[in-house]
């Protein structure tokens, strides 16, 4: 879901005024659009995201290269993953204050989901760490990151390279599955692990009257990814038909 | 001068009907009624009029005549969905947490391990608990059937399942850890349990105190809206410093509950009540600023001072 939720709803970011880029779901709305001094923060924002996913990837293809194998790329790129990662927590704030126009709602989800694969999943079960499912989803997020960053980045300055729209509403179709298969096996290999430490959950009898089975917690996230998947999927391939055919409307004036 | 009325689809812009020789103060529930007569799928409660496709609906009692509208009134149709009436979802949403609280305070077989079917807790509190949290939602009960006057008389349907989910679930929830075999009674025992006690039972009469207070600032069968002011009741004089001292003393309950059975899911049940209610009474607050220019300017949407 981590995968699928973050090209998904979200205008973030302040790619929103003008046709570029927008039209997330608002369609022809006329938004104000942040000001100058947080379009320049905005922008200083994605740059760095964008150059700190591409750490990532240069990180993921250097290992490997020296390794000579795709397997345990993890450990070399376990850093900076969490510190981009977790730095997109400031998205959240960016939609509650009102420089990007997207739901505080929907943005909070789509990063807390990843925030806790990362966290919670990956970095608490540290047998999981070695696991090539990682790896599916490593990279699934750093292309996808690349992409939107850069996006954000084009759309604020008004000057959207259509290569990158296009990838943005096409890549998807692949990177989203990809994306959700090494989630979901991650979570999966974490399973064995957690019931043997009792990871993260508590039983009774305690003076707060609360119990928490974590392992059936994680099981529970699984079994949501059933109805949320698909629906955010196929919301990305409406608006891609959205978007892609009203720019080749626009090539076909100019 | 009779009036005609036609109206159209606001997405679609499809005419759907003409009504000719409307009285000219013809209220709109009664065009509500005529439009029924040739869709019969569409019964008033589920039929947005507006003037503007996208614009604020009619309400019932606008005449027809008082509209901005020529001989010919244009009128645009949105349906609402099916819907249900708010009794009935309250009715609904109420009697489940009421009976399910009870399945487990007698620990009814398949909840708990086999040994404890039927078994009863020794301790105190667990039973002052119960009646506490059976007598709130009776007195919820009551309210909905002799005191609410409500304003809308239906909310589309799709919101009954939302509501029961919250209400049920959340009741079996706090009621599994309470009535559970292994509850651990308060830290501080008997003082702590008085205390909430205390707290609950003020909150309840305040709440109380505020529906009938609310309820005789509307008579029967009107929809006026008036400022709400503090009455002789002592517990109304918390209108004095917020907007919604309903939804305050509702609060106030739960928080005493929480404390009184020191369970964690009872916490964060005030929690997110308390959230969701101070969201309506920011708006509230805010319709009846709108409403209202003397509107009493020290008065807080939910806690005084504060929010």
């Amino acid at each position: 879901m981590a995968a699928v939720a973050a090209t998904a709803a979200t205008k973030g970011n302040g790619g929103g005024s003008g046709r570029a880029g927008a039209g997330e779901g608002g369609g022809t709305r006329k938004r104000k659009g942040p000001g100058p001094v947080a379009t320049a923060y905005l922008v200083i924002y994605n740059v760095v995201m964008t150059a700190g996913w591409l750490v990532i990837a240069v990180g993921l293809v250097r290992a490997y290269l020296a390794k000579g194998s795709y397997h345990s790329l993890y450990y070399s790129i376990e850093k900076p993953l969490k510190f981009f990662q977790t730095g997109a927590l400031l998205e959240i704030l960016h939609c509650a204050i009102g420089i990007v126009p997207s739901s505080v709602v929907l943005t909070s989800f789509q990063v807390m989901s990843r925030v806790f694969l990362i966290w919670a999943v990956t970095h608490s079960v540290k047998e999981v760490q070695s696991e090539d499912s990682v790896l599916l989803f490593v990279i699934a997020w750093t292309i996808t990151e690349i992409i939107r960053y850069s996006f954000y980045t084009f759309s604020l300055l008004n000057h959207l390279p259509y290569i990158i729209k296009w990838a943005r509403y096409t890549l998807f179709i692949v990177l989203y599955p990809m994306g959700v298969t090494g989630e979901l096996l991650t979570i999966y290999a974490a399973l064995p692990f957690v019931r043997q430490a009792g990871l993260y959950s508590i039983s009774l009898p305690n003076k707060y009257n609360f119990s928490f089975d974590y392992y059936t917690f994680l099981i529970l996230v699984m079994i949501s990814y059933i109805p949320l998947f698909p629906q955010l999927y196929f919301h990305m391939i409406h608006q891609r038909r959205k978007i892609l055919s009203r720019t080749e409307e626009h090539k076909k004036f100019d | 001068m009779r009036k005609m009325v036609e109206i159209l689809d606001a997405k679609t812009r499809e005419k759907l009907c003409f009504l000719d020789k409307v009285e000219p103060q013809a209220t709109i529930a009664e065009i509500k009624n005529l439009f029924t007569k040739t869709h019969p799928q569409w019964y008033p409660a589920r039929q947005s009029l507006r003037l503007d496709p996208k614009g604020k609906s009619l309400k019932d009692e606008d005449v027809l005549q008082k509209l901005p509208v020529g001989t010919t009134a244009t009128l645009f149709f949105r349906d609402l969905g099916a819907q249900i009436s708010w009794v009935t979802v309250f009715l609904t949403e109420y009697a489940g947490p009421l009976f399910i609280y009870l399945l487990f305070y007698f620990r009814v077989p398949f909840i708990y391990g086999h040994k404890y079917d039927f078994t009863s807790s020794r301790h105190t509190v667990v039973h002052l608990a119960c009646i506490c949290h059976s007598s709130h939602y009776v007195k919820r009960l009551l309210e909905t059937l002799f005191v609410h006057r409500f304003s809308h008389g239906t909310m589309p349907l799709r919101n009954i399942f939302k509501n029961c989910t919250y209400y049920w679930g959340f009741a079996a929830w706090m009621a599994y850890y309470i009535n559970h075999p292994l509850y651990t009674p308060p830290t501080y025992g008997a003082q702590q349990v008085k205390l909430a006690l205390t707290i609950f039972v003020i909150c309840q009469l305040g709440n109380f105190s505020i529906h009938m207070a609310l309820r005789d600032l509307r008579p029967a069968g009107s929809k006026t809206r008036k400022i709400p002011y503090p009455t002789k009741n002592p517990f109304t004089w918390l209108f004095l410093l917020v907007s919604c001292p309903n939804y305050t003393y509702e609060v106030g309950s739960w928080i005493g509950f929480a404390i009184m059975t020191q369970c964690v899911p009872v916490a964060l049940f005030s929690l997110v009540g308390f959230t969701q209610m101070t969201i309506w009474a920011k708006g509230k607050h805010r319709s009846y600023l709108k409403e209202f220019r003397d509107y009493p300017p020290l008065r807080m949407p939910i806690i005084p001072f504060l929010l």
